[in-house]
């Protein structure tokens, strides 16, 4: 299993697993199971995962804290000295398909089978529940991996689905960000509006680029 | 003798005295089949000088060897005449998908050349082999959909048909061939008009023969089917999915959760494609929102395309509001049969006559779309409406029509944005109507005929690529110096997509350079969107590749909407496509082995003999310039918004530069083996492709360079 993404300083996913803090599960998806009579660290790890995976292949990522609270440890291997959910998960059979993702308060799963990693990353973005991050590291990512600006609507869409309230907030707030000072708006001749990302597109290119998603290229179908 | 892949035979049909009779199809076998064949045989037996609408013109409807065999995308029609918009009335193909060339070769031919022309109006019936000449007389005069459903009355619903409407009748030269309800050839509608051919109708009981065992040909369909994308071979979503790792909004991989053929009983949702799914390639490309924007959800009944098509690209609707203007509510097309119409409306759609907001605009261009399509009226890839728009701003019809006809034009609809404009607007193209219906000859016909000048040539809004008379077809906004020199060589728009199905993948950039490394020889082969650098060689083999490949599907016959395939949406692929899969499919189909280079040589001489006969009709050696220059705009700095200059090859202009594409032209007739002054092939080049006559006859002409 391997670990990708860290985007912020995390807490250590350990720590999220054992606290009695740990956020509120999301919402089920199915049934918890029930609890574990064979108290082995391979069976327990199996529900984990196939979890997880069940998770991936509705489109969802799977939060430690999610996993604590619906798996609860069997009494055997909680005594374990240095026992985490992590750790059986990481040491469990056949997980290269698992991936995990350091959020800013708890760690994500998701199976790369059936997610990949670019869109965990807008899942992950998304429940960190910080629009102004999510939109200038979206906006960095678009504007450095394709290159091009990124559409307003883009946000406003799955899986991002923010409303149109929220993203006009969180635009105002971001002018006023000197961490996201290289985050700039232009527009298409047709009123649209696009973000960029100065540290890998200039006005000029990122102008003419949005042009181009918006107007040219329906001109020349 | 027995036969795979191609039929064997070409059925000839002279109009004038009435013979039928069939030709050996495989004595032209190294012109692979439909486009290259049909250059061999104008070449051959069309003098250059001859014109579009003289009995002397051919005109030939050809099939290649994969059409029919169940190779994916291989429903085309490629279609080759004298082209009547041309200035030079210059030897070009159109094409239509539908399911027409493949009804061909199950009837058993691989071509219909015809010549002469028709005492009086008359459509050709083909049932296998039982070809006859038929009085159409009843025909002449109507639409294209009534004329199918006459042709239908005879033969079957199972019949497949290619007609023209009025505008073809009337020798308008923007004019169509049409197949199906929404599978059109524009430019050679005319020429069937000038031989009274209205329709042919093809209805057969045979098969092709392919040489492979069919686990071969299965398992290679299959292959193939792994790496296919979504229409113009875009490999990722529209939107972000959970099996994406890319996304990008322009692509036409539309499907996705919560999209459906809204007007299906009961409705269907697209959902998200997972590429791994054979079973949903056909709802990946829900063109309908593409075309014509979101509200088209609800209007589509499902997705149409062409035979042996995994890709449905046409969007079949169903719109009630037309049934108040006298047309059937069911109305279908793709790309630019929605936006050319649409481009007549060259001040938009607006809200009319009750149909409002999103409506409005689906609903006027439907309008529009089917009224083109009826009478069979072609946009020359959506010129016509640029071309209306520069002659009413410019005050060009006030100057050239008569006060009384000026005054009868609705102008105010088409101010105003509504759409029954265009009932007035193709009634008066179709029957040619008043001087107004000149528009339809073609941009440089109404240059010469209403004496526009070199500010309508210059403009850039105009688009018009060449003194040709067509516009950009993916032209200098792809690829840079790679589309700009590709739409310099063709006798009509490019219509060519072997760049596109590449550059327009959707990929990002660096994956995208990566592959073009790997086909080209370097990466510097493309450039990044708007971020263009100087021209160098691997632009060039970019260039020649793009070219020899269109010709080689439009001899197949495939599908340049689709094929190449370089790329994949397969990321255990690392994106990679496969560029041998013609040649792959072609030896299992045909039986004759042929390599991927031996394939691309046998295209590049096709596309050689096109340059050849081009040089006849110009009557030129010299095509650099007389043939191959741009309009200035291409050439001519973009400005910012504040009006100054951005100097080409600085980010963000897509401009190009003059003397950067005079060496373009010299490294691109480098790749291919021409003189480099000229850009005409030399004997020597001749010779050694097998084209002696070609040489001997140019030479004879005074034509050869050096």
């Amino acid at each position: 299993m391997g670990v990708i993404f860290p985007n912020k300083k995390p807490r250590s996913a350990e720590a999220v697993a054992d606290s009695p803090g740990a956020p509120s599960p999301a919402q089920p998806a199915h049934e918890p199971p029930a609890p574990a009579e064979r108290a082995d660290r391979e069976a327990y790890a199996l529900r984990l995962i196939e979890f997880i995976r069940a998770e991936s292949s509705g489109g969802r990522l799977t939060s430690l804290s999610t996993l604590a609270s619906r798996f609860p440890t069997p009494e055997e291997l909680s005594k374990e000295l240095g026992f985490s959910i992590a750790s059986v998960i990481a040491e469990g059979p056949d997980a290269s398909d698992l991936k995990k993702m350091e959020g800013s308060s708890d760690a994500w799963y998701f199976s790369e089978s059936t997610i990949t990693g670019s869109y965990a990353l807008h899942l992950l973005r998304t429940e960190e529940k910080d629009p102004l991050m999510l939109i200038a590291e979206t906006v960095r990512d678009e504007s450095r991996i394709y290159p091009r600006p990124t559409d307003l609507t883009f946000f406003t869409d799955p899986p991002f689905s923010m409303n149109e309230r929220e993203l006009s907030q969180a635009l105002e707030r971001m002018e006023l960000r000197p961490d996201m000072s290289d985050i700039k708006r232009c527009a298409a001749s047709n009123g649209a509006t696009y973000l960029y990302s100065t540290k890998y597109l200039g006005e000029t290119l990122a102008e003419t680029l949005a042009e181009w998603i918006e107007v040219g290229q329906k001109q020349n179908p | 003798m027995e036969t795979f892949g191609y039929t064997g035979k070409i059925l000839r049909v002279n109009l004038s005295t009435g013979s039928v009779y069939t030709d050996d199809t495989l004595k032209y076998k190294e012109f692979i089949g439909g486009e290259g064949m049909s250059m061999k045989i104008m070449w051959d037996e069309v003098p250059a000088g001859t014109h579009p609408f003289a009995p002397e013109n051919k005109i030939i409807f050809g099939a290649g060897p994969l059409c029919g065999t169940g190779a994916p995308c291989s429903g085309r029609t490629n279609i080759t005449s004298l082209l009547p918009s041309s200035p030079f009335h210059g030897i070009a193909s159109s094409h239509m998908g539908g399911y027409f060339a493949t009804e061909l070769k199950y009837a058993g031919y691989d071509l219909i050349v015809i010549e002469g022309k028709a005492a009086s109006p008359v459509w050709l019936r083909i049932e296998d082999e039982k070809v006859r000449i038929e009085d159409a007389r009843w025909m002449w005069g109507k639409g294209i959909f009534d004329t199918q459903a006459m042709v239908a009355s005879f033969m079957g619903k199972e019949a497949q048909v290619a007609a023209i409407g009025q505008a073809g009748e009337n020798l308008v030269n923007l004019s169509v061939i049409r197949t199906g309800t929404s599978h059109s050839a524009g430019g050679h509608g005319g020429v069937m008009g000038s031989k009274n051919l209205k329709a042919i109708g093809v209805r057969r009981t045979g098969s092709v023969k392919i040489a492979a065992s069919g686990k071969d040909w299965l398992e290679l369909d299959s292959y193939m089917m792994s790496i296919i994308g979504a229409n113009n071979q875009m490999v990722v979503p529209s939107t972000p999915q959970p099996w994406a790792e890319y996304s990008d909004k322009g692509s036409r991989w539309t499907g996705r959760k919560g999209l459906f053929w809204g007007a299906a009983n009961p409705p269907v949702e697209t959902g998200e494609c997972d590429p791994h799914d054979m079973q949903s390639v056909g709802l990946r490309t829900m063109k309908a929102i593409f075309d014509l924007g979101a509200g088209a959800e609800k209007y589509t009944v499902r997705m149409g395309g062409c035979s042996h098509c995994p890709i449905r690209c046409h969007s079949q609707l169903k719109i009630p509001q037309l049934e108040k203007y006298g047309l059937d509510p069911y109305v279908a097309n793709t790309c630019v049969g929605w936006s050319g119409p649409r481009g007549v409306m060259c001040y938009g759609i607006k809200d009319f006559d009750g149909n409002t907001g999103p409506d409005a605009g689906i609903v006027g261009n439907a309008i529009g779309t089917t009224l083109a399509d009826d009478y069979g009226v072609w946009c020359n890839y959506a010129q016509i409406g640029r071309d209306l728009k520069y002659c009413y701003e410019k005050a060009v019809f006030k100057r050239v029509l008569g006060a009384e006809e000026y005054a009868s034009i609705p102008w105010n609809k088409l101010l105003n944005g509504d759409a029954t404009f265009y009932f007035d607007f193709y009634e008066r193209v179709a029957f040619k109507k008043g001087e107004f219906s000149h528009i339809a000859d073609g941009s440089y016909w109404i240059a010469q005929r209403w004496n526009l000048g070199e500010d309508y040539w210059n403009d850039k809004n105009g688009k018009l690529w060449t003194r040709g008379g067509y516009p950009v077809h993916h032209s200098n906004e792809a690829g840079a110096q790679v589309g700009a020199l590709i739409s310099c060589f063709s006798n009509r728009d490019s219509q060519n997509h072997s760049h596109m199905n590449f550059i327009g993948s959707k990929l990002p950039v660096a994956l995208q350079k990566e592959i073009a490394g790997e086909i080209f020889g370097s990466p510097e082969a493309l450039d990044a969107p708007a971020v263009y650098t100087k021209m160098n060689v691997y632009k060039a083999r970019f260039v020649k590749y793009s070219l020899v490949r269109s010709m080689l599907h439009n001899s197949l016959t495939l599908c340049n909407w689709m094929w190449p395939m370089a790329v994949s949406p397969l990321k255990e692929r690392k994106y990679r496509g496969d560029t041998s899969l013609e040649s792959k499919f072609y030896s299992l189909a045909t039986g004759m082995r042929m390599s991927e280079k031996e394939l691309d040589e046998m295209a590049a001489k096709c596309f050689t003999l096109q340059r050849a006969y081009t040089i006849m009709q110009m009557n030129t050696v010299d095509l650099r310039n007389a043939h191959d220059q741009t309009t200035e705009w291409p050439i001519t700095p973009d400005h910012a918004k504040d009006g100054t200059d951005i100097p080409q090859f600085t980010p963000g202009s897509i401009q190009m530069e003059r003397s950067d594409m005079e060496l373009g032209r010299t490294m691109v007739y480098r790749e291919f083996g021409w003189d480099e002054t000229t850009g005409a092939p030399t004997r020597s080049y001749l010779e050694s492709v097998g084209l002696k006559d070609v040489a001997d006859r140019l030479a004879a002409a005074g034509l050869l360079p050096g």
